[in-house]
């Protein structure tokens, strides 16, 4: 039992709003990742791979205060009602394909600059 | 430039952290609105697949994988993922040009001249690609979001990546340094 039972989210956009207005919502949210990624200095791989000889540490920085926002603010909202954790999506483990393909994407990145 | 002064200088980044934050909320955002994180593999692989069906449906419709996708008369694009794609590279844009940001360049280690990065960055492409369609996402749709809930397989991924990423970076170093 929450605070707000009758706001449990995820907000069911498609059902309010129809495809369109999911859409919206879905670029809206890119643009905002967008944005933010790129005032981060995601932009420029140089900065991105600096981060792998320990020059600038802009990506660790970034990446790991936005897990630990999202974390606190998602388990938080679900403490209090808001989001039915149930219903958000979480990625399933496949452990291994996650490790190797980890491990292609970071030897990826180096190569590739992203 | 209209008036025709010199091009200003770019703006300096933001403060990381602060940055971080941002994304922080972005993504909460996301998860309470849609139910999902956020991605950036997953739109690029959508555009792909709608590429492969309009060359080859009949390999599409013979894959399991991309059946999924663009089976029969499915359509890939039709997906809210489509065009957070599209918001992501609209929103850097948005960013660069508020920020003076914006211009063509090459961006890489003094010692290698630019056909070598080109080379290296469309190599490393490809890695990318395919190690994120293996582990199943991306640094944004598997590592951040995944991260986030998380799952704990998201985080074996993360730091694979970042393990991998610091395990070669010293024999290339002549790539970025």
């Amino acid at each position: 039992m929450g605070w707000f039972p009758e706001f449990p989210g995820p907000f069911p956009i498609e059902a309010m709003y129809g495809k369109v207005g999911l859409y919206l919502v879905a670029f809206l949210i890119g643009l905002a990742f967008g944005y933010i990624l790129e005032i981060g200095g995601f932009g420029n791989s140089t900065k991105l791979a600096a981060q792998f000889y320990l020059k600038d540490m802009t990506v660790f920085k970034v990446m790991f205060t936005g897990i630990v926002v999202a974390m606190v603010l998602i388990f938080g909202a679900s403490g209090l009602g808001l989001l039915d954790y149930n219903r958000v999506y979480v990625n399933p483990t496949y452990l291994w394909p996650g490790i190797v393909g980890g491990l292609i994407m970071g030897f990826g990145f180096i190569i590739g600059g992203f | 430039m209209m008036d025709g002064t010199v091009k200003k200088q770019p703006k300096p980044f933001a403060n990381p952290y602060a940055a971080g934050v941002l994304l922080g909320v972005v993504l909460f955002v996301a998860f309470l609105l849609t139910g999902s994180g956020l991605g950036a593999s997953g739109p690029l692989n959508r555009y792909l697949v709608y590429l492969e069906d309009k060359i080859a449906p009949e390999h599409v419709n013979r894959v399991p994988y991309l059946i999924n996708y663009a089976g029969g008369d499915k359509n890939p694009l039709d997906n809210p993922f489509t065009f957070l794609g599209i918001g992501v590279v609209a929103g850097g844009f948005l960013s660069g040009l508020i920020h003076h940001r914006l211009r063509f360049e090459t961006n890489k280690g003094p010692r290698i001249n630019n056909q070598t990065r080109w080379l290296m960055a469309f190599l490393g492409g490809i890695l990318m690609g395919y190690g994120a369609r293996f582990a199943r996402g991306c640094t944004s749709g598997q590592g951040l979001s995944g991260g986030a809930v998380l799952s704990v397989g998201s985080w074996a991924f993360l730091l694979a990546v970042f393990v991998g990423a610091y395990a070669l970076a010293y024999s290339l170093r002549r790539l970025w340094i």
